[in-house]
């Protein structure tokens, strides 16, 4: 097996965790696909080391978690900034979390399973709400540690994880009543 | 916030996202990745990453950088020790002539400059610097209600 050959077996082992990372932070698919391949050529530079590493898919996890992190960071900020003024901050969250009209919903719960009824209500909530819970619950980060990520306060990362919960919750119970209710 | 209230929700979040798989990635990521390293490999080895420089390469810039950088410290040193000084400015003189004019104009332009500056006033300044300052606010600020819309739309 060529070098070529081996690292596209590599990638094929991985692209899920790596596109799911990334996915589930940017919550944007064009976004997620070009961080996971800025991965990818990264591990490529460090195939050499990394191909025997047993700690290998912990290392693409993180780099794709920091990278969506430094890209939500580097494009966001700044009309986040504005967009939460225009808004009044936590709010925005409840207005853009209402999902799509019910005969529209219909047909998505009809081919959607409960899993992807739960991707999609993250990704629709506000970054500000997704960001820390996607790192609390999926990526297994301590509060502390997601402040220091984040480079907020520990109160407010609480504040936020809660408030994502709870719009999560409600939206989740929302939606599989609703498939019951049809099935 | 009620304790158990929030340890209620916690279990029932995580009930959720236990066992959630992972998404499909793209079907194109993994040719895109190798399209893209394909290209990387294809341009000359001075356009790519140092690591992959000829060994030859490497340490010719090596010794040069070390060079330049002897050069600069002997440089330095004798210019502090002033052993030379005289002789060297004499010798740079005569080099930079041709220079000499051109940084006499430049200097005239930047004094002229003050003198306007001086003229103006200070609040006159702020109000400039006020003025930019409001411009770029407004640039970021309709740049970021124009994002937001376009986002919206999606």
């Amino acid at each position: 097996m060529t070098d070529a050959e081996q690292f596209e077996a590599f990638m094929r082992n991985y692209q899920n965790m790596v596109f799911s990372t990334a996915m589930r932070l940017v919550a944007n698919e064009a976004e997620a696909q070009d961080i996971a391949q800025e991965v990818f050529l990264k591990a490529y530079e460090r195939f050499g080391e990394l191909k025997d590493s047993v700690t290998v898919g912990g290392w693409l996890r993180t780099v794709a978690r920091n990278m969506s992190l430094n890209h939500l960071t580097r494009y966001r900020s700044r009309w986040s900034f504005f967009s939460e003024m225009f808004t009044g901050g936590g709010e925005e969250g409840e207005r853009e979390l209402e999902f799509a009209a019910p005969e529209d919903m219909e047909a998505d719960i009809e081919r959607a399973d409960q899993h992807e009824l739960v991707e999609r209500a993250l990704q629709k909530l506000p970054p500000a709400q997704r960001v820390p819970l996607v790192l609390y619950h999926l990526e297994g980060l301590r509060y502390e540690e997601i402040a220091a990520k984040l480079n907020v306060s520990l109160g407010k990362v609480k504040t936020d994880i809660f408030r994502g919960r709870e719009a999560l919750r409600k939206k989740l119970r929302s939606q599989l009543g609703e498939e019951v209710r049809t099935v | 916030m009620n304790h158990d209230y929030e340890k209620q929700l916690e279990a029932e979040i995580e009930r959720h996202f236990r066992d959630l798989p992972e998404l499909p990635a793209p079907a194109c990521l993994v040719s895109q990745v190798m399209m893209e390293l394909d290209r990387r490999a294809a341009l000359p080895w001075y356009r790519q990453s140092w690591e992959r420089w000829p060994m030859a390469a490497r340490l010719s810039l090596v010794l040069v950088l070390a060079a330049i950088f002897g050069a600069v410290c002997y440089g330095s040193w004798e210019l502090i020790h002033g052993r030379t000084f005289a002789a060297l400015s004499q010798q740079m003189t005569g080099w930079f002539s041709p220079v000499t004019a051109l940084w006499n104009a430049v200097s005239a332009l930047v004094n002229a400059l003050g003198l306007v500056i001086k003229k103006l006033g200070t609040g006159f300044i702020v109000g400039s610097l006020a003025a930019l300052a409001l411009g770029y606010g407004m640039c970021v600020g309709l740049g970021t209600v124009y994002i937001r819309l376009g986002m919206a739309r999606r």
